[in-house]
């Protein structure tokens, strides 16, 4: 019988994600093992088990999907794949915390895109607030927002410590400068957004975060990003389906639009399947993770 | 390349139930996952991240079942689960926690067809004692029978524990529609008199009604027992017994083994199983699905 492609699924937590196993299964895995409440002490094992047990044959049809909650933890482990590798015995690993890493870089692609068309701007000359920045989706966003060029600062809705302990973590991880602030009162978001170029919101399902009357407030806005697919959604005005429609209660900047959800959403599943497939397909082991995706997502859009 | 046919299999346990994932494999699930130690408050998360990672089209080759051993927690986890869906990102969902719905929907579908083939009579208004009763097959196969008309008394071994899973039973799960009553192991003796129905549903290898009882009931028709174990729940009641008379009975009352419940439940949960495969438009399947399905299968072909 000819060998069947399997995934191994490592999770800190007690479940790995429906999500992902639909997406893995639907990118042509035969088989899913999931692996639950795995500790990063337990990932050097776990690979070496998973490489060590196939042959030859078997290790091109073998891959591993690092899940969980936790950004750094995800990126942790992934090294740990990679350490506890043995040439030739060697598969593909891709790290995907809340699938936080390709919604991220599909976030930041689709406004990097109506960024460039309609506004003929780069990241790097743009300064951009990222709210609901201390979660897995707006941290990703976040750096790689970051690495990309733009002045990027994350925000929390509860506490200015909580987004200056985030920033200062990941700056330090992924060598990028992230600034910190307090996005509670509408007051603080205003002062917030008053000259930023681009905004993500990754905050929380079914909370409007930015009003119609904070928006009005935003002079030099040209592209804002809502990943909250649930209504009310993040940012008022923008409609799921939006990709470069009109900001409309963004009426102090001439020009701005937004992308919405399901928008952001498409592309991330198209680069969740391809990043899949890629594992899949190759003739040599792979390591994905925000970065790779995010080098995807640029291709896709 | 069609998509498979993917199945997430929730439970509250620390192990899913090989039983069920042996029936969502036979019933033409080609991928059976399981997620463990499942909060209830973790429903919405896990239902959201399966609808919202597949194309409306393979959502129709998608589904989740809910086992665990709580009823009411099952029940509860299926209303979050169906209110965590947006119409067109839907999906068909199947509660049988311990297989518990599928078991008590078989089992009085069984007797149900006893009193219509041998008694000329139905369900409507006949007096049931459900020994055991507080367990999860006792609490639903009391529900579904109330629901189909007849007087339950859920029979425990402490009264006010029995009376308040009566309660949670009549609120829960009948909408406040049905009233079981409780009683006491202690009076069966004096409930057996006026049972036309008996369902030993406790745990297995207890005698729940001994030969004496069985002789001194003089309106019983239908007796059902869900243990396989030996001794059998009720005296005179063997596991493979399929509606032969009980030896012992003075009213000629006739009896329904664990192996002829089991048959049946084991086809309700697959055509069960099989219907979320099946269906164009999603389902969400409990107890009163499961006692359709059961009263279909056994329903004389015309």
């Amino acid at each position: 019988m000819e060998k069947r492609s399997i995934l191994h699924m490592l999770d800190p937590m007690t479940n790995i994600s429906p999500f992902d196993v639909n997406m893995a299964m639907d990118a042509g895995f035969d088989v899913l093992m999931p692996y639950s409440s795995v500790k990063l002490d337990n990932v050097h094992g776990l690979t070496q088990d998973a490489i060590f047990s196939r042959g030859p044959a078997g290790i091109p049809l073998t891959a591993i999907f690092i899940g969980g909650r936790d950004l750094g933890l995800a990126i942790d482990m992934l090294n740990a794949c990679k350490h506890a590798m043995v040439p030739p015995f060697e598969i593909s690993v891709f790290a995907d915390p809340s699938g936080a890493f390709t919604t991220a870089a599909a976030l930041v692609a689709c406004v990097e895109k109506e960024l460039k068309t309609l506004h003929g701007k780069e990241m790097k000359d743009c300064k951009a607030v990222v709210f609901g920045g201390t979660g897995s989706v707006g941290i990703a966003t976040g750096v790689i927002s970051a690495l990309a060029g733009a002045s990027t600062t994350l925000t929390d809705h509860l506490s200015a410590d909580t987004a200056l302990d985030v920033a200062k973590a990941y700056n330090r991880r992924f060598n990028c400068e992230l600034g910190a602030a307090l996005a509670g009162s509408d007051a603080e978001k205003i002062q917030l957004i008053a000259d930023a170029d681009i905004i993500y919101c990754t905050a929380k399902a079914g909370v409007q975060v930015l009003s119609a009357v904070v928006l009005k407030q935003a002079k030099q806005l040209k592209v804002a990003g809502d990943v909250n697919a649930v209504p009310p959604v993040g940012i008022e005005g923008i409609k799921r389906s939006h990709f470069g429609a009109p900001l409309i209660h963004a009426v102090n900047s001439p020009g701005a639009v937004g992308v919405g959800a399901l928008a952001v959403g498409d592309i991330k599943y198209q680069l969740q399947n391809t990043l899949l497939k890629l594992m899949l397909e190759t003739d040599k082991p792979l390591y994905l993770d925000f970065r790779d995706a995010f080098m995807k997502a640029r291709q896709i859009v | 390349m069609e998509k498979p046919f993917i199945l997430h299999m929730l439970t509250t346990a620390k192990n899913l139930s090989p039983f069920d994932a042996n029936m969502a494999l036979d019933a033409g699930w080609i991928h059976a996952l399981s997620y463990l130690n499942v909060e209830p408050s973790e429903v919405q998360g896990l239902v959201q991240d399966v609808i919202f990672s597949r194309s409306l089209k393979n959502l129709q080759r998608t589904g989740i079942f809910i086992g665990g051993r709580d009823t009411k927690q099952a029940m509860d986890m299926l209303k979050s689960a169906k209110r965590s869906m947006f119409a067109p990102f839907e999906v068909s969902v199947f509660a049988d926690p311990s297989g518990a719905f599928t078991t008590a929907a078989g089992m009085v579908a069984l007797a149900e067809n006893e009193l219509i083939t041998k008694f000329h009579t139905t369900l409507e208004a006949k007096n049931i004692l459900v020994l055991g009763g507080t367990g999860p097959v006792g609490q639903v196969a009391s529900v579904i029978a109330a629901q189909a008309g007849a007087h339950v008394r859920m029979i425990g071994r402490q009264l006010d524990k029995a009376q308040n899973i009566a309660d949670m039973c009549n609120n829960e799960f009948g909408e406040g529609k049905i009233t079981i009553l409780a009683g006491v192991d202690a009076d069966k003796a004096e409930y057996i008199k006026t049972t036309d129905l008996v369902f030993a549903t406790g745990a297995a290898g207890i005698e729940l009604l001994g030969a004496e009882l069985v002789a001194s009931a003089p309106l019983l028709k239908v007796a059902a027992d869900v243990n396989a174990v030996p001794p059998a729940g009720i005296a005179g009641v063997d596991a493979f017994q399929n509606g032969t008379p009980i030896k012992g009975s003075n009213s000629g009352a006739v009896g329904l083994g664990a192996m002829a419940i089991g048959n049946i439940k084991y086809q309700v949960q697959n055509l069960l199983l099989k219907s979320m495969i099946h269906t164009e438009k999603p389902v969400f399947l409990h107890f009163e699905h499961a006692f359709e399905m059961a009263r279909n299968y056994l329903k004389p072909v015309a």
